[in-house]
């Protein structure tokens, strides 16, 4: 409890020290409100005893106690209303402040993150768990702050009254404690249960709402149902759980209050028939003892409050120390980029002894144009992706322009490197935005040219609004080819020095595709220019071809050169060739 | 519409009914909350009278040690029973507001399960999952913690009122009490609006996840442009959104919650004055001026509970808003009223002048389409993008509704057919082949509940996957990450396709699917697909659809149409289409030219004879690899 209290404070601490002042102004002002609430029943009694119980009560001096009454009564609403603002405010902003760290902080984080976190888990993560900080700053501190206050002034009252009778009502307080602490490692084990399970239930509805026309096409409505629901239940299990802990606890305490009285009664009742405690204190005292449990109560009830933020808390933590395994050596300096690239002895496993990549030895020299091919799952996406450091090669190195890459400055070498990848992502936005992918500092004219080089020109402006036409649910209304031209002119629209294109006309025809490659061609000056393909009549053009066999490099040379070498380029040559087999 | 039918739709409307729903389900399970809630709060006004008695007893000097003992288990006994029913009470009540939650989840999911593809073109993923996530958690807390603080609060407030009924004199008590009368006219003001508000924050929380969903969904993109900035900043306007509109909501729900509890202030602001004056004229006594005041404090707390209630019910009330908006969305595509074909199809396939315009577009994407396709034939697709490819196949799966008469399988119109049924009878690899993070066994086997492990490798084997398959870590036991991440694009698609054959449909349709395999892989499985090896899941009585760009894999279908901006443009076969000179042959001089675009190889008679045969040896092989597999 006490390292998790810790690590919950470590993060939250900065945030509220930002805003200590505050907090210390809304501490203040509840300790305000407070005092506001009683000091009315102080009034009452004053007015009462000193103005309306006399022999010759005074209507004006009573009218004065009603007026400072109706003040304080106003004035506890103003600053009631005003301390809640003023407390919400800054909960905001530190839950605002929390959120967008969380979310920079996961933007840091490498693929082999995303690869392992499916993405409804993230979702939970910046939105739920979050969320769960804000009861914290609703409920808890205030009613908290008020609690503890009322329960001082009781504590003070009782000992003024009579120390050995309050000494004695102090004896519970270590079995409060006790049950406490087992009932608090309870609630948080379940509700770290919970949270983790609802994050369950939450990945597996994004997953299935993303693939639902999957579900439907193959009619597994009931199976996936059946899925959800072993979810589903396995989380309402745990609330369940989680409620009836808490109201066990609820039991635990509110009881104590009761018997507190009757042993009192019990207790109290011998000294006042002897005769050596007054009647007055013993029947104080079953006041006070009902108030002392009350704040306890109110206390006791909002720690679940405080568990489920611990939970909440911990799991942003652990999302916070995901350290990136890709990072960028400080001071890193920008070489001047030419767009040579070396592949020296590289290898890649994304799981330890399963090397995919098994050494490849490559050099390209600036503006070459480059092809690969290879069968499918030969390592071609994933040698590209080690340019743009989305991996870090297990050994070898990568370089380009001679300078490892791992002491390229990330944002450069990203803005370096454009991939056009196999799969196509766009935003919900305009298209406009998605091609410059809403860097406003791209002119709509840059956008509008590159377009029209493209060939994607035609079809964006038979969209109902052109350019402004918001794409519905990531492009889901625009045809395969048409998704590929947008992010085809996204990489365009950003002129990298090393432009790599995979299986990036895979979903063109072949027409549009000549129109791509002419556009290519014109704006290639110097550039260097990967490109992956199955489709041979894609990389015939290129100045060489290199063919890839289950992570290395078989064969390299021109298209004609190779297909004189009758290896694995003239096989695959050859059966994108065959005509008219009868086959059926 | 009778005026019943009217409540009724209103109440569909604002999602209430989804609470009522369940309680009239389980109304002993309500009854016996709100009865123990009631008796507890009953017992928690017994327990002072129990003191007051203990306290006349001493004055009167009549307690002894018997006595003593008696009021102690009294007020043990009392009390325990009151901690016991209140107990009682609130775990029925909070259990079953988490089961409602539960159940609520349950619809959501069905419902989703029924909403066509036109339904998530114009919904994020991530709203929709907001729903599941902040609307259920806000309906939870008014059907968990609504019972107790509602019965509680009236039940106290009742006792408060009745005390002050009894004990008072009316001029007093309606004069202390008047000022209460607001109450419901500040819940008809600030009630609607502060559900307004609420809405609003729930959709500021939806547009968070949805921006959240597809960022991370897109981490790749986002990654590879380095555009990491740029997205922080489209996320921090949402969250700025959520803050701006969280203050506001507070704003009106603070107030409101602290004018409530006003009102009796203010009552007792005018009782001390107006009872003061009363007492010094000696209209009423200074004891039950005092009693009355008393019994005024007492109305402050359930008061103030009332009014968080009010709070959390307007709340709750646009959540269940939210919530029933989508549970009242209709399905797109009905099972028509009538009989509903459901023979086994047998796989002739017949499409007349089908002309197909997107609801809410202008242009027909389809244009007078017709084919036929008999059983076990192959018909390929070809054309440009966007030239409507996809959106046949999706109307032949009633993806969307297909006008009448224009699509019939085995002579009957696909809108006589349950849909279930129609699905059934075809398996379809889509364009973007979507995976799910499970096995590649569960993912092959994904029309079944249960994965027959054989026919799963033999599909694979069919799709010339399974070698791949055999060099993970495990096996077909390997988890493949969110959308297949852990694959390549090519084994991807031939898993994708691998889960078309697994089902084992009489009609395939593949869509651009095999874009990502090279074109040896591409003709094995094309081959394979045919192929008698494995007769319960493929073979030749499969009508196939191909859509394809590459036409290498087309061109041995027995007939190919060309589509172009939706028209049928050229059809025939492989010899004819490019005898005719057309966009088949010029496409087709492309792809196959082996020096690129200049047109057809004028070297290639010899080449061609060579090659082919060079393919036959390879099939051979292929088919005594797959032997040597099933020997072993
Ligand atoms: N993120 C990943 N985690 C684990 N394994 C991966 C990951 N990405 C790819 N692999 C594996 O690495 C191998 C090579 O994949 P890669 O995507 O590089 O192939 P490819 O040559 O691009 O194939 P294709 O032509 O099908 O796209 C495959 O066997 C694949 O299963
Ligand atoms: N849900 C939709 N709502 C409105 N228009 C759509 C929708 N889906 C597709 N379209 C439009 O209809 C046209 C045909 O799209 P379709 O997906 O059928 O093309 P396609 O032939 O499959 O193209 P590709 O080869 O690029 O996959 C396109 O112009 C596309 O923008
Ligand atoms: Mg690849
Ligand atoms: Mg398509």
């Amino acid at each position: 409890m006490a390292i998790k209290f810790k690590a919950a404070l470590d993060i939250l601490l900065p945030y509220l020290k930002k805003y200590r002042f505050r907090m210390v102004w809304i501490f203040l002002l509840v300790i305000l409100v407070v005092s506001t609430d009683l000091v009315q029943p102080i009034i009452v009694k004053e007015a009462i005893d000193k103005h309306i119980s006399v022999p010759h009560p005074d209507m004006g001096s009573i009218t004065l106690m009603t007026g400072i009454y109706f003040i304080v009564v106003i004035a506890a609403f103003g600053l009631t209303y005003y301390q809640n603002i003023l407390l919400q405010e800054t909960g905001q902003s530190i839950i605002k402040h929390i959120r967008t760290d969380l979310f920079r902080h996961l933007q840091g984080l490498s693929l082999k993150y995303f690869d392992r976190n499916a993405s409804g888990r993230i979702i939970t993560n910046v939105v739920s768990d979050t969320e769960a900080l804000n009861n914290f700053f609703t409920d808890f501190l205030a009613n908290n702050i008020k609690s503890i206050f009322t329960l001082i002034m009781i504590i003070v009252f009782m000992f003024q009254l009579n120390i050995k009778i309050a000494a004695y009502c102090f004896l519970v307080v270590p079995l409060i404690i006790i049950i406490s602490a087992y009932f608090q490692g309870k609630l948080r084990a379940i509700n770290q249960e919970m949270r983790s399970r609802l994050s369950t239930v939450i990945a597996f509805l994004a997953e299935n709402l993303a693939g639902m026309s999957i579900v439907q096409i193959f009619h597994q409505e009931k199976k996936q149902f059946r899925e959800f629901d072993l979810r589903n239940t396995k989380l309402l299990e745990s609330t369940m759980v989680e409620n009836q802990l808490t109201l066990a606890y609820f039991l635990f305490t509110e009881s104590l209050g009761d018997i507190g009285v009757a042993a009192l009664v019990w207790f109290g009742s011998g000294p006042v028939i002897r005769g050596s405690v007054s009647f007055g204190v013993l029947y104080a005292f079953i006041g006070y003892i009902r108030r002392f449990f009350q704040p306890i109560n109110s206390i006791t009830m909002q720690l679940n409050v405080l568990q489920t933020m611990l939970v909440a808390t911990e799991r942003i933590v652990r999302t916070f120390n995901e350290k990136p395994d890709i990072t960028e050596i400080a001071g890193a300096k920008v070489p001047a980029v030419k767009g040579g690239i070396s592949f020296n002895a590289t290898h890649l496993a994304y799981k330890e002894d399963n090397d995919i990549l098994k050494g490849i030895d490559l050099e390209i020299k600036p503006g070459d144009r480059v092809g690969f091919v290879g069968a499918s799952g030969a390592g071609k996406t994933s040698l590209m992706s080690l340019l743009a450091r989305f991996y870090d090669p297990t050994g070898g190195s990568v370089k380009i322009d001679g300078v490892d890459i791992r002491e390229w400055p990330l944002k450069e070498l990203r803005q370096t490197v454009g991939i056009v990848q196999q799969d196509i992502t766009l935003f919900a936005g305009t298209v406009l935005d998605n091609i410059r992918f809403f860097r406003k500092e791209i002119p709509a004219t840059r956008v509008y040219e590159v377009s029209k080089m493209i060939g994607a020109d035609d079809f964006i402006r038979r969209l109902p609004l052109g350019y402004e036409t918001l794409l519905s649910e990531k492009g889901a209304t625009l045809s395969f080819g048409e998704r590929q031209l947008l992010s085809f002119a996204r990489v365009m629209v950003f002129d990298p020095k090393i432009l790599i294109l995979d299986e990036a006309t895979a979903s063109l025809d072949s027409e549009s595709e000549a129109v791509l490659q002419e556009a290519i061609g014109k704006v290639s000056g110097g550039r260097t220019l990967l490109v992956i393909a199955h489709r041979l009549s894609t990389v015939q053009q290129m100045d060489y071809i290199v063919v890839m066999d289950d992570g290395l490099i078989v064969e390299k040379g021109t298209h004609e050169e190779l297909l004189k070498k009758s290896g694995h380029y003239t096989t695959l040559h050859k059966s994108g060739l065959l005509i008219e087999e009868a086959l059926i | 519409m009778t005026n019943n039918d009217k409540a009724k739709k209103k109440s569909k409307e604002s999602g209430w009914y989804l609470l009522w729903e369940y309680a009239r389900e389980h109304p002993f399970i309500y009854f016996v909350s709100v009865a123990s809630i009631g008796l507890s709060a009953i017992l928690a006004v017994i327990i002072p009278r129990i003191i007051g008695q203990f306290t006349d007893s001493f004055k009167a000097g009549t307690l002894d040690v018997s006595g003593a003992w008696k009021y102690t288990w009294l007020v043990f006994v009392v009390g325990i029973a009151r901690v016991s029913f209140g107990w009682i009470g609130r775990l029925l009540a909070a259990q079953h507001g988490r089961v409602i939650t539960y159940k609520i989840r349950e619809k959501l999911f069905k419902k989703w399960e029924s909403l066509s593809p036109s339904y998530y073109h114009g919904h994020s993923v991530g709203d929709l999952l907001s729903h599941a996530l902040s609307d259920v958690e806000v309906v939870r807390q008014v059907a968990s913690m609504g019972i107790n603080i509602t019965v509680n609060g009236i039940f106290m407030l009742g006792a408060a009122l009745y005390m002050m009924i009894i004990h008072m004199n009316w001029p007093l008590a309606i004069a202390g009490l008047g000022p209460l009368i607001a109450i419901p006219v500040m819940v008809r003001y600030y009630g609607p609006r502060i559900k307004e508000q609420s809405a609003k924050l729930q959709a500021a929380l939806g547009n968070m996840s949805q921006t959240v969903e597809e960022i991370f969904g897109g981490i790749r993109t986002v990654k590879a442009f380095g555009n990491e900035n740029v997205v922080i900043g489209r996320f921090e306007e949402k969250v700025d959104n959520i803050v701006s509109e969280r203050i506001k909501f507070v704003k009106l729900s603070s107030i409101f919650g602290a004018l409530v509890p006003l009102m009796a202030s203010l009552g007792f602001v005018i009782v001390i004055s107006y009872g003061s004056f009363l007492t010094i004229n000696r209209t009423i006594s200074l004891g039950d001026f005092v009693a009355f005041l008393l019994y005024l404090t007492l109305l402050r707390q359930p008061l103030e509970q009332l009014g968080n209630m009010l709070n959390v019910i307007q709340r709750s009330s646009a959540s269940l808003g939210r919530i029933s908006e989508l549970l009242n969305v209709p399905p797109m595509v009905f099972d028509g009223t009538g009989k509903l074909h459901n023979s086994p199809v047998k796989g002739d396939i017949e499409v007349k002048n089908l002309t197909f315009r997107y609801p809410g577009t202008p242009v027909n994407v389809l244009k007078d389409i017709s084919f036929t396709i008999k059983r076990g034939r192959t018909l390929g697709i070809i054309g440009p993008i966007g030239s409507g490819k996809t959106t046949l196949a999706h109307l032949m799966l009633r993806l969307y509704e297909p006008p009448a008469g224009s699509i019939f399988i085995d002579g009957v119109d696909i809108r006589e057919f349950s849909v279930e049924h129609l699905r059934k009878s075809i398996a379809y690899v889509p364009q973007n082949g979507f995976l799910f993070s499970t096995t590649v066994l569960e993912n092959i086997a994904f029309s079944e509940d249960k994965a027959d492990e054989e026919k799963a490798v033999n599909s694979a084997i069919i799709t010339a996957v399974d070698e791949d398959i055999r060099k993970f870590p495990d096996m077909y036991g390997t988890e493949i990450g969110e959308r297949g991440v852990r694959l390549s694009g090519g084994q991807k698609q031939r898993v994708a396709i691998a889960r078309m054959i697994y089902k084992n449909a009489p009609v395939h349709i593949l869509d651009d699917s095999l874009s990502a395999v090279d074109t040896k892989t591409e003709r094995l499985i094309l081959t394979n697909m045919k192929n008698e090896k494995f007769p319960e899941i493929a073979g030749r009585s499969k009508s196939t659809i191909i859509i394809s760009h590459r036409l290498s894999a087309v061109m041995n279908a027995n007939e190919i149409i060309v589509l172009d901006r939706g028209r049928v443009f050229e059809r025939g076969n492989h010899a004819s289409l490019v005898k005719a000179g057309g966009l088949y042959a010029r496409l087709w001089n492309m792809q196959a030219g082996i020096s690129g675009r200049h047109g057809f190889p004028d070297d290639d008679g010899a080449n061609r004879t060579e090659m082919l045969e060079a393919l036959i040896d390879e099939d051979a092989q292929t088919v005594k690899i797959k032997e040597a597999e099933e020997g072993a």
